[in-house]
């Protein structure tokens, strides 16, 4: 009997009261167990494939954390990844730039002096081994722990100055505590006071110690009119926090060209339009140039769960299979910024970096030179976006230059 | 049968394709996804690959840093790749100017079309025109050193000696990089490529616009390149006294604008058509930089004859009424030297 006839009957037949329905059993069609095998395998695979890409990942996270904490010991690590990008892994410097930390007065003079240098950085020319340096080196206060600091001081006057010597955290945390809001050691003249028997350091240039203009301070700190102030987004210092950028350290350059951006609608920002529109020239620069000379620990934490080690490697090697070169090509070598046109990474919040790099591969910031941050955002991934916004996040924060140095970069470097 | 048999029929049989027709289109589906997912569909199609993969994915694939073996070889490796990416520190009593192999060889000599070291390694011992013998590979670093180094303004005077461990380390990086890369066989993306002449040919003044739109940005307005706040060189001096010296291959307008358009701007190669590459490199090629190492004693005619005969290089030639190869003047004292102390004198 045919499923068609059956049903008929059942149509002419009125059905009794006791009628159950039924099905006859029939086969499957073919076409349908092969189109729920074909689901199937999609499925068992597509299963299988997720657990692999997550077992890989989980394995490079594992040994990522191996590489970072447990392979070379702690101090080794901790000077590859805080020293070693201007220092070198080998601790020479460079050349005219960077000094050397291998056999320098600084080094042999033991790991309390290297602390002390760490703690607050250094602002001004210091002679290392024979030679002057305009030294600008970031304090690693707000970067670096006690015991970090105790560890990378350690293994610094221990490997390139031969010093028995070592440090224990609490020594370092009454460190601090002597040093806490000193500011950075004016150049090799300040430590000479630190370290007995130096050879001569060169003199500190006398610093334009003046104070910003009232109407220029007034606006950072008040506000005028309509405008609130710099100062109630940005913090007291130009810290940051969050989608609000840190601005303290960046050249002066590059915030007068922001700020004239801004005025012009050639960068969008609902808030930054509005304020920029009302200010004048004067203004602009007067903000700028605080803002450029202000010396502020970092506040900046990594906040966006991106894997750091990718960072890394992004900022100092770039990723050249997506046409990605290192972000410190560019940037500076420890993202310190270069002239008007490269801004200071270090230090940055981290939800701001990774917004501007959106924004740019999304097309709704346009005001990089040449496009360049637009093609190199649109290639990043937003993970990597994430990655290197944290990287950077983790960096101690960009040294102040002074007035003399910026002049001199700002104008070509001529005399490299 | 009656009709309403064959009616009731002919809606199963339809009902029945229906069925069939929309589960093999659901099962194409979920094997398209699975394909789509696992990536046997090719790129042109998933619209996944992007324009640097189909570029590139062709080319050598060298080993990254961290598969740099953990052996005295590693060791020698890491000194060479360190003397490359900071060759004014690492090797600096033979560097006389601001620059590093890595300026040129991009991503640690890693780049295809920009003179990349994994296919240069191969291709040594070779005859080179440029001065009539066969040339090993530390001959030919030996001439980096020279001319793109400006050796004769160093510490030393010249390039690191024969058998200097500058050249082991080196060699040993190359090596390494070039590990699986078959010998003496022409490789994709050797040397910086050519750009195809153009029919206007190339001139400097139409190369300043270019320079001034693309690459004034980073290398500065007067091309002399751009240092952070501790002076430290970020991008690298084209001409004057702290670039390469007029013997440098790069010095050439030929290389220059093959390196240009195939590297410039940074992150953005292709960019300039190949009529913008040659005026570029022609403008850059057109200032003045230190004397070519091999002059010695010759007049700037005699030095043209012998060296630079033919080639694309304003060396000995007027531009603007200027005449070019005079070269900068040399340094006060060696680039890099100690310098004399500060302050008191012992003796006060």
């Amino acid at each position: 009997m045919t499923r068609t006839s059956k049903q008929t009957a059942s149509r002419n037949v009125k059905p009794g009261e006791d009628f159950e329905p039924w099905e006859s059993h029939n086969r499957v069609p073919l076409l349908v167990i092969w189109i729920a095998l074909a689901l199937g395998v999609w499925g068992t695979a597509l299963l299988f494939q997720d657990q692999s890409s997550y077992s890989v990942a989980q394995g490079e996270r594992a040994a990522d954390e191996v590489a970072a904490h447990d392979a070379p010991e702690g101090g080794a690590a901790l000077f590859l990844a805080n020293c070693s990008t201007c220092h070198q892994p080998n601790g020479v410097g460079v050349r005219l730039a960077v000094p050397p930390l291998q056999d320098s007065e600084f080094a042999k003079a033991g790991p309390e002096v290297v602390a002390q240098i760490m703690l607050r950085g250094i602002d001004g020319p210091i002679r290392v081994k024979g030679f002057t340096f305009d030294g600008h080196m970031p304090s690693f206060a707000a970067a670096l722990d006690d015991d970090e600091v105790a560890q990378l001081a350690s293994y610094v006057a221990g490997r390139f100055g031969g010093a028995d010597a070592t440090l224990g955290r609490d020594q370092v945390g009454e460190l601090r505590d002597a040093h806490a809001g000193s500011g950075s050691w004016q150049g090799g003249a300040e430590l000479a006071g630190l370290v007995p028997g130096l050879p001569t350091q060169p003199a500190m240039p006398a610093m334009a110690q003046a104070g910003p203009d009232p109407a220029i301070s007034d606006l950072i700190f008040a506000g005028k009119g309509d405008v609130w102030s710099c100062a109630s987004c940005h913090g007291g210092l130009g810290q940051g926090a969050e989608s609000t950028p840190r601005l303290a350290g960046l050249s002066q350059g590059y915030i007068v060209k922001q700020l004239r951006d801004f005025r012009a609608g050639e960068r969008q920002n609902e808030q930054m339009s509005f304020v920029a529109k009302e200010l004048s020239d004067f203004e602009i620069e007067g903000v700028a140039t605080y803002y450029a000379g202000l010396r502020v620990d970092s506040t900046a934490r990594p906040a966006l769960g991106g894997d750091l080690a990718r960072g890394e490697r992004i900022a100092l090697q770039g990723d050249w299979s997506l046409g990605v070169p290192a972000c410190f090509s560019c940037h500076g070598p420890s993202g310190f910024g270069v002239g008007a046109d490269f801004p200071a990474l270090a230090a940055q919040q981290p939800a701001y970096l990774a917004s501007q790099l959106a924004a740019w591969a999304g097309g709704h910031r346009n005001n990089s030179p040449l496009g360049l941050m637009d093609r190199i955002s649109r290639a990043l991934p937003e993970s990597d976006r994430r990655a290197v916004a944290d990287y950077l996040a983790s960096l101690p924060a960009v040294p102040a230059v002074e007035q003399k140095a910026m002049a001199r970069i700002e104008g070509g470097g001529d005399e490299l | 049968m009656s009709s309403e048999h064959q009616e009731d029929a002919g809606q199963g049989r339809s009902a029945k394709r229906l069925i069939l027709a929309a589960g093999g289109g659901l099962a194409l589906v979920a094997l398209g996804a699975l394909a789509l997912e696992s990536g046997w569909v090719p790129g042109w199609i998933s619209g996944r690959e992007t324009v640097e993969n189909m570029t590139q994915s062709d080319y050598f694939q060298p080993p990254s840093d961290a598969d740099i073996p953990d052996s005295p070889f590693g060791e020698a490796v890491k000194r060479g790749r360190d003397i490359f990416m900071n060759t004014s520190t690492n090797a600096g009593e033979y560097v006389g100017n601001g620059l590093a192999c890595s300026n040129c060889h991009l991503d640690g000599g890693r780049q295809p079309l920009s003179a990349p070291m994994w296919a240069a390694w191969t291709r040594y011992p070779m005859y080179r025109k440029k001065n009539d013998q066969i040339n090993t590979m530390e001959d030919r670093v030996m001439g980096c050193f020279t001319f793109s180094m400006n050796a004769q303004h160093s510490v030393a005077g010249g390039p690191p000696p024969h058998g200097s461990d500058v050249y082991r380390d080196l060699e040993s990086y190359f090596y390494w990089l070039a590990t699986g890369a078959p010998t003496n066989v022409p490789m994709d993306g050797n040397g910086f490529g050519k750009v195809a002449k153009t029919d206007l040919g190339y001139s400097p003044e139409r190369g300043a616009g270019v320079f001034a739109a693309n690459c004034a940005v980073c290398h500065g307005p007067d091309g002399h390149g751009q240092t952070d706040a501790n002076g430290r060189i970020v991008f690298p001096p084209l001409w004057g006294p702290n670039s390469y010296n007029w013997g440098a291959g790069m010095a050439r307008i030929d290389t220059a604008a093959a390196f240009v358009k195939n590297n410039m701007p940074l992150s953005q190669p292709g960019k300039l058509s190949d009529q913008d590459a040659w005026d570029v490199a022609a403008f850059v090629n057109s200032h003045e930089r230190p004397k070519d190492a091999r002059q010695g004693d010759m007049t700037i005619e005699e030095t043209r004859q012998r060296f630079h005969d033919g080639d694309q290089i304003y060396y000995g030639q007027k531009v603007d009424g200027v005449l070019l190869g005079v070269g900068t003047p040399d340094p006060e004292r060696p680039v890099g030297a100690p310098e004399l102390p500060v302050g008191p004198t012992p003796l006060e």
